[in-house]
């Protein structure tokens, strides 16, 4: 069965004045409509290189990204990126409003249509009032729920999220972590979280693909059976969760050190 | 619950290397379009585009350029310009940090002349040249007041930036170890303020040089500029194009030499700051 | 209340002062270069006239805005293509490097070869030496448009006319400001200096006429003026960036204070 989204054989290299990097080698897996998948992997093993040919920014050097079925050539309507700088990534010159609104605009929808999405987007990360503040008079937290808004209202069908809250205070983390699980089971979204943080992927996601280091393959996935309702004080201590959590750490660890489970 | 968080949780760029240091390919594709350039310059006349009259072919350019260069009047114009540059822009340059660095000393003297400089500042120097027709003639008196009156507010601009750039807690701390002004100027204020000084003396050195060739073009003060427009009312169309070349040499040395002398400043100085625009 | 006082005290204290100083160094001068300064002052309304006004500031004005519009759409024209096409930036560079070395005013005998002596080569003038820092400032600033900007606008769909308009022009616009007052200023230098080479009226030509005629007073009075003008354009063109800057002023307190 083809999944919603579906990477094959992604290959990337990256070639310039003389020198040859082999970011990704050899990557395979799928997401399913519906599913929240952590990506984790140990730093600097192309875990952005995945993501922004997934986006369709970078064009891999061999292998293919179908996105429901169809190859991803350019940036596909269906899919919203929230990056890691949410500084760099909203535009300082616009308020938060304008900034949530500007994709919607170029989707040609409606302005009441545009405006309904934005109050809805910018409500459901508890920024309901702070749509006439510009970026920079909010805090770091507050700006990438921004981020986020602006993704959720750009309705798509795949959200990928690079390493978002890499940036942001630890207490500040927990409240977006939850925000997300939140968001995902009203909305019914499908999310591809990309991370190098072991909880937070344990945490967050339902599924862990675990990649090696680089040149990055698939590790290992793994099913998180935690419960659904998962909160902060609680499913972080769960006997399961230091399991899940150890497991990963041991997949990782392996990664670093070069052994490929079943090569 | 402690969060693991490995030391490159800071956000990192995601900036592919970039590939547009300059390197062999680009400097081949400057000499490309500079070649072009110059072939278009001689193209241009040469196919009756524009009338040789007004815009000579590049080669007779070059022929004017020679000549003049055998010339021993025109180095005589071209040190001529030089003085004024040079003595106009050293004695902005003094005036303007002793000025910057004197406001920023004594107390009130900040908030006191604010308004003054936003008023003169943007006071056109060549509104200056009538008065010093009447007053120094084609001297080079009449160079120097419109050049060190252009460069001054540069230099000065600067050291103000720069000076409102000092770390209070530096400050402080050289006050509470008893340092003198004079103490606290050297160590702390002079350092902080010098890549805006640099910048300053950058953007005063160009200024001084459109200002002096002004002078000369418009007073009659002898220089280039002066050569130029007796070439231009005697019809030498070639020779005033060369030298209109030789001023652009002159702003391309001027330039470049300004800009190295200020990243070397810069290179053993440790501060980061961001360009001021000006 | 008493803090705005004190503010406006320094705001006019100096200069009132400086006026003063001249009004009574200058007051029984008998050089007739250094008329005093009550003497300039009573000459102004007879000089300034509304006529004058109209017959010569007025076109002086409309010849700058004609050079500087025309300057400043083609200078943000050209350097945005140029900005955005690195190898296009590499064949253009060093010819760029060399014309925005020559100092402007030698464009005076230059243009006047072409346009001759009328508002034509004045206009020309004005925007040929205005488009250099207007075009570099701009090359730079489309040139350092933030890499995750532009991929977040990419993958958003905001392409073509759209990335322009609100994601190159808007993240250049610091630069591309500090190359339009750059221009401003010298855009009045070559207003002022092709008025005073060629021309039958203007700010420029008035004040020259004015020495040449020993007018002293009445140049004195024309000095004033374009002090004035200086003044006031560098006043107008604060309040438009001010105005069109508000957030990156903004942007740059709040990461200083960070």
């Amino acid at each position: 069965m083809h999944g919603l989204l579906s990477v094959s054989g992604l290959k990337k290299v990256y070639e310039g004045s003389g020198r040859r990097v082999e970011a990704v080698r050899d990557l395979t897996f799928t997401v399913d409509a519906g599913e929240l998948v952590c990506l984790v992997g140990p730093s600097g093993c192309g875990k952005t290189t995945l993501l922004k040919c997934m986006a369709g920014l970078l064009t891999p050097t061999s292998g293919e990204v179908l996105l429901e079925g169809r190859p991803v050539s350019g940036p596909p309507p269906g899919m919203a990126v929230v990056f890691q700088e949410y500084g760099r990534s909203l535009f300082p010159w616009m308020r938060v409003g304008e900034n949530v609104e500007l994709p919607l605009k170029q989707k040609q929808l409606s302005r009441q249509r545009r405006r309904a999405l934005v109050a809805d987007a910018l409500e459901s990360v508890g920024l309901g009032d702070a749509a006439g503040a510009y970026p920079w008079q909010l805090s770091g937290g507050m700006q990438q729920r921004v981020a986020i808004a602006r993704a959720l209202a750009y309705e798509p069908d795949v959200l990928l999220m690079d390493e978002p809250f890499a940036a942001v205070d630890a207490q500040t983390r927990a409240d977006l972590e939850d925000l997300v699980r939140g968001l995902w089971r009203d909305r019914g979204i499908t999310i591809l979280f990309v991370t190098h943080d072991i909880d937070e992927a344990v945490y967050l996601g339902e599924r862990v693909l675990i990649l090696s280091a680089s040149p990055t393959v698939v590790q290992e996935q793994l099913k998180v059976d935690l419960p659904s309702e998962r909160d902060q004080l609680h499913t972080r201590v769960d006997p399961r969760f230091a399991e899940l959590r150890t497991r990963v750490y041991e997949q990782i660890q392996a990664a670093k050190r070069g052994v490929v489970p079943g090569a | 619950m402690k969060h693991t968080r490995p030391d490159d949780a800071r956000p990192k760029s995601t900036r592919p290397r970039q590939a547009g240091r300059p390197g062999p390919a680009n400097a081949a594709l400057g000499a490309a379009g500079l070649a072009g350039f110059l072939a278009l310059c001689e193209a241009v006349p040469r196919l009756g585009i524009v009338s040789e009259d007004y815009f000579p072919p590049l080669s007779r350019i070059a022929d004017a350029l020679v000549t003049e260069l055998g010339d021993r009047t025109f180095w005589t114009a071209l040190g001529d310009t030089l003085t004024g540059w040079a003595v106009g822009l050293a004695i902005a340059v003094t005036a303007g940090i002793l000025a910057g660095v004197g406001i920023a000393v004594v107390p009130f003297l900040r908030e006191a002349t604010a308004s003054t400089i936003e008023f003169l500042r943007p006071i056109p120097s060549v509104a200056l040249i009538p008065l010093a027709v009447l007053l120094y003639g084609t001297e080079l008196r009449s160079v120097l007041l419109l050049v060190v009156y252009a460069s001054f507010w540069q230099v000065l601009i600067q050291v103000l930036y720069g000076v409102q750039d000092v770390d209070p807690v530096a400050e402080e701390t050289a006050r509470s170890y008893g340092l003198g002004t004079w103490a606290r100027v050297r160590h702390v204020l002079w350092p902080t303020a010098l890549p805006y000084v640099m910048t300053g003396v950058r953007l005063a050195a160009a200024v001084a040089l459109i200002l002096a060739v002004t002078a000369e073009l418009v007073i009659g003060a002898p220089g280039l500029g002066a050569r130029i427009m007796v070439a231009q009312t005697s019809q030498a169309v070639p020779e005033m194009y060369a030298l209109v070349v030789v001023t652009g040499a002159l702003g391309l040395v001027i330039n470049v030499g300004a800009r190295t002398v200020e990243r070397r400043a810069l290179a053993w100085h440790q501060s980061v700051r961001g360009e001021v625009a000006v | 209340m008493k803090r705005l006082a004190l503010r406006l005290f320094f705001v006019v204290a100096l200069p009132l002062l400086l006026v003063a100083a001249w009004w009574f160094a200058s007051a029984g001068s008998t050089d007739v270069y250094w008329p005093p300064l009550r003497t300039i002052l009573t000459t102004f309304p007879d000089v300034w006239t509304g006529e004058r006004l109209r017959d010569d500031v007025l076109p002086s004005l409309l010849r700058l805005l004609a050079g500087y519009t025309s300057a400043a759409v083609v200078g943000v024209a050209l350097g945005t293509v140029i900005g955005s096409y690195r190898r296009v930036r590499a064949v253009c560079e060093p010819v760029l490097e060399f014309l925005r070395a020559v100092p402007p005013p030698v464009l005076v005998p230059v243009i006047m070869l072409f346009a001759g002596i009328g508002d034509t080569m004045k206009i020309a003038v004005i925007a040929s030496g205005c488009v250099w820092p207007i075009l570099l400032n701009t090359v730079e600033g489309v040139r350092a448009v933030d890499s995750v900007m532009s991929e977040t606008a990419r993958s958003y769909g905001i392409t073509g006319a759209a990335r322009l308009r609100h994601v190159v022009l808007r993240s250049a616009s610091p630069q591309i400001f500090a190359g339009l007052r750059q221009a401003l200023s010298i855009g009045i230098i070559l207003m002022v200096i092709s008025e005073m080479s060629a021309s039958s009226n203007g700010l420029g030509f008035t004040i020259v006429q004015f020495q040449r005629t020993f007018a002293i007073p009445d140049m004195w009075t024309g000095i004033l003026v374009l002090g004035l003008l200086g003044f006031l354009l560098s006043v107008v063109f604060q309040l438009v960036e001010r105005r069109v800057l508000g957030w990156y002023h903004g942007l740059r307190a709040s990461s200083r204070r960070s």
